[in-house]
């Protein structure tokens, strides 16, 4: 005695009898317009019959495409750590006495500028970049003699250059707002790091309206 | 305040921010990171299945994306580029990881509320989903998670895996009839 052949399903069948593209019918259902009927649809029960079942047959598919999906908690920490390492780190040697050498890395000064300058009314958006790899290169190089035996490489003594782009609200006076920047950034590192000579270049290179917010 | 407030608070378009990324300014490739790493994460996700390995292809992937900037063309937009790496990132780890995957598609739920009669037919029903989704050929399933989870165009799903059109389309055919397929079965 041999199984019952299973039942024939709609899914087994590339054309129902009025002669409609089942493939076509599962793509209405998972676009989830199964009841929004065309013409023909309109006057068909084959069509009716199966758009209903694809689309009951779809549904947890759509359900669990629509579950929140959150990233773990440290992931944008792990790339940036990754990312770090991949990058030369230039390091600001602010003091070297017989016990030792004081360094600050340079990503950390720009880190105190950015954030510096982000409280500034005016300013939307600031990214900070302190000596870029030519530059920190040419002078790590022009400091290397005079360089004290326990550093490690970085630029010598207590002078920083930081870039800062930065957008600003539209109708912000540019002028007065990369100032003010120039100023407080200038306090903030003296004050929180003991650089001595701060150089704050400011680039204004994008201006932002209200339905820029987002 | 109010400034400082919307400061903090990207403002600005990705292309903005990839230049500027590519001028060296880590800030901005770390609210591109902010910005996408849901993006990243979800896929992968989808894609391998587990929570681990979705972690560590996002990780990879974006820090990929970092590595190759200067190759990174703006033709396409930055998510596009950046699910293109995720899925071959993806296909990397499926590959190596064998059979012996772990299913957990999601993180454990930390909230009791769920835990209702409702909450459980629902986790069934996405076990079942999850468990067709990762039974299709990698292709297929990629063709789905693109399409119909993050709801990308024919156009955007084959700048995505490098296939035509008309490919993706026909990929989409044979994906959505074995899925479907598989979960008539299991009804």
């Amino acid at each position: 005695m041999t199984d019952p052949m299973p039942a024939e399903t709609l899914l087994d069948v590339s054309a129902l009898p009025c002669g409609a593209d089942v493939d076509a019918l599962l793509e209405q259902a998972a676009r989830g317009r199964g009841a929004d009927w065309d013409a023909h649809q309109l006057h068909c029960v084959h069509c009716q019959a199966a758009l209903s079942e694809l689309t009951v047959l779809w549904e947890p598919v759509a359900e669990l495409a629509a579950v929140p999906v959150a990233p773990p908690p440290g992931l944008v920490a792990a790339v940036m750590s990754q990312v770090r390492r991949l990058v030369h780190d230039v390091w600001y040697t602010l003091e070297v006495t017989e016990i030792g050498a004081v360094r600050i890395a340079a990503r950390i000064v720009a880190a105190l500028a950015r954030d510096s300058a982000r409280a500034i009314p005016g300013v939307r958006v600031a990214l900070g970049r302190s000596t870029h790899g030519k530059v920190a290169a040419l002078a790590e190089k022009a400091s290397f003699g005079h360089r004290h035996p326990d550093a490690a490489v970085g630029v010598l003594g207590r002078t920083a250059v930081v870039d800062l782009a930065v957008a600003i609200g539209y109708g912000d006076p540019a002028h007065l707002v990369a100032r003010e920047i120039q100023r407080q950034v200038t306090d903030t590192l003296r004050e929180q790091v003991g650089l001595r000579d701060v150089t704050v270049n400011v680039t204004i290179d994008d201006v932002l309206d209200g339905d820029d917010d987002r | 305040m109010k400034a400082a407030a919307q400061a903090a608070t990207p403002v600005v378009s990705d292309a903005y921010l990839v230049a500027r990324a590519r001028d060296g300014y880590l800030d901005a490739y770390e609210l591109l990171v902010q910005r996408h790493s849901a993006l990243a994460y979800r896929v992968a996700l989808r894609l391998t299945g587990n929570h681990h390995d979705a972690q560590d292809v996002a990780q990879e992937a974006l820090t990929a994306a970092w590595e190759n900037l200067d190759r990174f063309q703006g033709g396409s937009s930055f998510s596009t580029w950046l699910y293109q790496i995720v899925t071959r990132r993806a296909l990397n780890k499926v590959t190596r990881g064998g059979d012996d995957r772990s299913l957990e598609l999601l993180p454990e739920r930390a909230d009791p509320a769920m835990e209702t009669a409702e909450a459980a037919e629902r986790d069934f029903k996405v076990d079942a989903v999850t468990d067709a989704l990762l039974a299709l050929p990698f292709a297929q399933r990629t063709v789905i998670v693109l399409h119909h989870f993050e709801g990308l165009s024919y156009a955007e799903v084959a700048s995505v895996t490098g296939a035509t059109e008309p490919a993706v389309r026909s990929h989409l055919f044979r994906a959505r009839r074995a899925l479907a397929k598989t979960l008539e079965e299991w009804k």
